[in-house]
């Protein structure tokens, strides 16, 4: 038979993040050198960061293009030889490119960090952009873009953009099949030299970080002469469409994607703790209103969810769900009662102590371990800030009340402020 | 390294259990030896719909994710063809609340209609996101029945129709609780913050009165070899590029043949010095993006190349052209180099794997799970043994045409757009 005990075990109090502590340089070309350093670590990371992203970009897919070249050929190493050189080390190099920065990432065991670190320094510094590679590149690239553009949740995150920043804004990601012919050598290098070569760089040294890789990370990095930008940056300016329900028809479509979404909160912003808070509890874990609500008591989908995503200059929230083609308005009409129920009644002190709890414990798994903190850091660079933030954050969602909260839902969760977007067929 | 220990309690839970002072978390993972291959061939889908059902509440704990958030910790599941894994990962402190939750539902899982029926639309729109409404979602499907004609890995975890997931009852989810949510049938892995010890008094504390079920499970169907060349083309499909499926038998999870294959496809594919990439994908162009990779089940699995081609390129072209790279790869010697490549990636691989500590309780309860807790930290000398020769030997063996299951994917011709 089976007994078990039936009692609850009682719970521990969470801690506050430890945090591992980071050192900052300037090198003597103006490079900016991070180190988060943890000697129980065989491994190291190195990311290279540049204020190269689509924002600056003449053209749509340049940026991408300018720092996944680094990995296709240098003055002296082909894109195959690197990547053999690379593969035989056992070391991962990534290039990630986002709306303001770029990044090149290097992962690699300590024992071989003579050999990884110098090929990554020739080939940020001395790329030549082959045409033949970048050619492959683009035509890999339509050929994925061709696929993703069959997505009901892509086209919704699209149209989203689109009417959150403005058609013609960075944020917009607006591509067409026709851009990937448009991009040539000429200009992906003319990018590189300008926002890669140039300006503001950023060096961030992570996990097993000897004297000796620094040393050399310092020589490789800090000291060859970068110029400054050629250019101002661009103002691009924000051109957000009127709010209300956007239906693209898909008529091969199984599902419908909706995609709802208005503006949002910046992570410096006092209001910040309190709308993650307030996230939360709506759409923002396993157990919140809109997963309660629409799979766990209707089945309507396999997930519903809505996040806070803070840009440098601003902040979307946004709800996201696949549903039957069926149930798409009883969706939309399930999210609006519970939309009008937050911005109406002020959360029990249950649900709320139990939010607080799942947080606190969310955001201890952000920065658990080198790596992850070294992501986080990198994150809150970006406002000035560092890891000190988690400490701060968790004080104020300590303090939250329920009435701050509805006063929260009340300026930040109205409906009539929300752009609606389904992607699918239409039901009748 | 992991370092680990080992026990067996009296009800037949195996524990193992590693620390790791390097995080404030620890993971509690709990194995179920059951998966899509023990399922009803009339009743596919049912692992993984059991492992919704897990998620219900239990006697003692009706809110289950409601306790999880409580302790600050985190869950989530996913089953396999081979079986069910679930893991609540917590602050170090609370790790009794993990125990304490996941011995209440292997002792008393709330089991209702309601659930069930919620349970069963929630994975039809799974299936329907992942499977239906996704480009190429329906090729596995379609691959898995062509390559095996009576092993159960011949449906998806998914189940095989969206009616067999409508056909469940809760009888049929009262009988497989019953049956194989035992102490016996469970490995509990735990990683992270906590003494071996004191993990050891916990899990006795909270599963120890649990009985065991002593269940027998029928043997699986063996997959005869396959002696003629399978091929199935499905037309008309909504997706921007054709694709090309071939898919090989291999050896199962233990055998040498495994780790051979295993190296093969890393030759092969990983990475963007392998050879499929550099000819097809670089040089010639023929393909968007080519992979070989192996599906690493436990009983003997597939060894899948699979690639987009490139606009302008005919099928034909396509297949002709990976067959004799695979051609060469038997042919033309492996240079030591080469060699040495792959397999210090596959050490580098295996040292990445060891950072998370939810990563190496997965690791111990897989291996545990196949019988060979000593690949926890022996896989690394398997695959430093193997030598080039005996490479071109499996592969000569595995790349012959009755042996392979070919899957045409092709696009619907494309309206021209502007």
């Amino acid at each position: 038979m089976n007994r078990i005990n039936p009692k609850a075990p009682a719970l521990s109090e969470l801690k506050l993040p430890e945090g591992i502590p980071y050192s900052k340089e300037l090198l003597p070309n103006g490079t900016e050198l991070l180190v988060v350093n943890d000697p129980n670590q065989e491994v190291f990371k190195l990311d290279l960061l540049y204020e190269a992203g689509s924002y600056y970009q003449p053209q749509p897919l340049v940026a991408s293009a300018a720092i996944n070249m680094l990995t296709e050929g240098t003055t002296r190493y082909s894109a195959a030889e690197i990547a053999e050189w690379f593969d035989y080390y056992g070391a991962y190099v990534d290039p990630h490119s986002g709306f303001r920065q770029v990044e090149l990432n290097l992962f690699s065991l300590t024992k071989y960090a003579a050999e990884t670190i110098d090929r990554l320094a020739e080939m940020a510094t001395e790329s030549t952009v082959p045409a033949v590679e970048l050619e492959v590149y683009l035509r890999n690239r339509r050929q994925h873009f061709l696929t993703e553009k069959q997505k009901t949740a892509w086209m919704a995150r699209q149209e989203s953009n689109r009417l959150l920043f403005g058609e013609d804004h960075p944020y917009a990601n607006r591509v067409n099949e026709a851009d990937y012919d448009r991009v040539t050598p000429e200009i992906v290098r003319r990018f590189y030299r300008e926002r890669i070569l140039s300006g503001r760089c950023c060096v961030v040294l992570s996990g097993c970080v000897t004297p000796g890789i620094k040393e050399r990370v310092v020589r490789t990095f800090g000291e060859a002469p970068r110029p400054p930008y050629p250019q101002e940056a661009p103002v691009r300016s924000f051109a957000p469409a009127a709010p209300g329900r956007y239906n693209i028809e898909k008529p091969d479509a199984v599902q419908t994607t909706v995609r709802i979404s208005k503006h949002g909160v910046r992570l410096p912003e006092r209001e910040y703790a309190g709308f993650l808070l307030l996230n939360t509890i709506f759409g923002g874990y396993f157990g919140s209103r809109l997963m309660s609500n629409i799979r766990e008591e209707k089945g309507y989908t396999y997930g519903i969810q809505s996040f806070n995503v803070s840009m440098p200059d601003t902040a979307y929230w946004c709800i996201t769900t696949d549903v039957d083609n069926a149930y798409t308005e009883a969706t939309l009409e399930e999210i609006r009662k519970e939309l009008d129920r937050i911005r109406r009644e002020p959360v029990g002190r249950e649900e709320l102590e139990l939010v607080k709890q799942y947080l606190h414990g969310e955001l201890l798994r952000e920065i658990d371990g080198v790596f992850a903190q070294t992501d986080g850091l990198k994150q809150k660079r970006v406002y000035g800030m560092d890891n000190r933030f988690y400490a701060t954050l968790l004080a104020a969602l300590k303090k939250t009340t329920p009435e701050e909260l509805l006063e929260l839902a009340q300026n930040y969760l109205d409906p009539e402020e929300m752009y609606v977007v389904t992607v699918g067929k239409t039901v009748k | 390294m992991i370092v680990y220990s080992k026990h067996i309690l009296d009800n037949g839970l195996t524990l193992l259990c590693h620390t790791d002072t390097g995080t404030p978390f620890v993971s509690v993972n709990t194995l179920y030896k059951v998966g899509s291959r023990d399922e009803d061939p009339g009743k596919t889908g049912f692992a993984h719909l059991f492992e919704h059902l897990m998620f219900g509440g239990s006697k003692n704990a009706p809110d289950f994710d409601r306790e999880v958030q409580a302790a600050g910790g985190e869950s989530n599941a996913f089953t396999t063809n081979d079986f069910t894994n679930y893991y609540i990962t917590v602050p170090a402190g609370n790790i009794e609340t993990a125990l304490w939750l996941e011995a209440d539902r292997m002792a008393a899982l709330n089991i209702s209609g309601k659930s069930l029926g919620t349970q069963k639309n929630v994975v039809t729109e799974e299936y329907k996101q992942r499977y239906l409404n996704a480009p190429y979602g329906d090729v596995w499907l379609a691959l898995r029945p062509l390559a095996y004609r009576v092993h159960p890995y011949r449906w998806p975890t998914i189940g095989s129709s969206l009616e067999h997931i409508e056909r469940a009852t809760l009888e049929d989810v009262r009988d497989f609780f019953h049956r194989f949510y035992r102490p016996d049938n469970a490995i509990i892995s735990i990683s992270g913050n906590i003494g071996e010890k004191e993990a050891l008094e916990k899990v006795k504390k909270w599963f120890g009165a649990i009985s065991p079920g002593n269940c027998r499970k029928a043997p699986l169907p063996v997959e005869p070899e396959q002696r003629e060349a399978r091929r199935l083309v499905m037309k008309e499909k909504s997706v921007p590029a054709d694709m090309l499926f071939k898919a090989y038998h291999m050896g199962d999870r233990l055998s040498d043949h495994f780790y051979r294959c295993d190296l093969i496809s890393d030759l092969l594919s990983n990475g963007q010095s392998s050879r499929l990439y550099l000819r097809l994908v670089k040089e010639k162009g023929i393909f968007s993006n080519l992979d070989a990779y192996i599906t690493g089940e436990s009983d003997p699995g597939l060894f899948v190349c699979s690639g987009t081609l490139s606009e302008g390129i005919g099928m034909e072209t396509a297949e002709e052209a990976l067959l004799e790279e695979l051609g060469r790869f038997v042919s033309d010697p492996i240079e030591e180099r080469e060699l040495r490549k792959v397999i210090n990636k596959m050490n580098a691989h295996l040292k990445y794997s060891e950072i998370n500590y939810q990563n190496k309780a997965n690791t111990m309860a897989f291996f545990e799970f196949l019988g060979a807790s000593e690949l926890i930290n022996g896989e690394g000398e398997k695959y430093e043994e193997i030598t080039a020769g005996q490479l071109q030997a499996t592969a000569r063996e595995l790349f012959r045409p009755e042996n392979c299951s070919t899957l045409h994917y092709l696009k619907k011709e494309r309206q021209t757009t502007t």
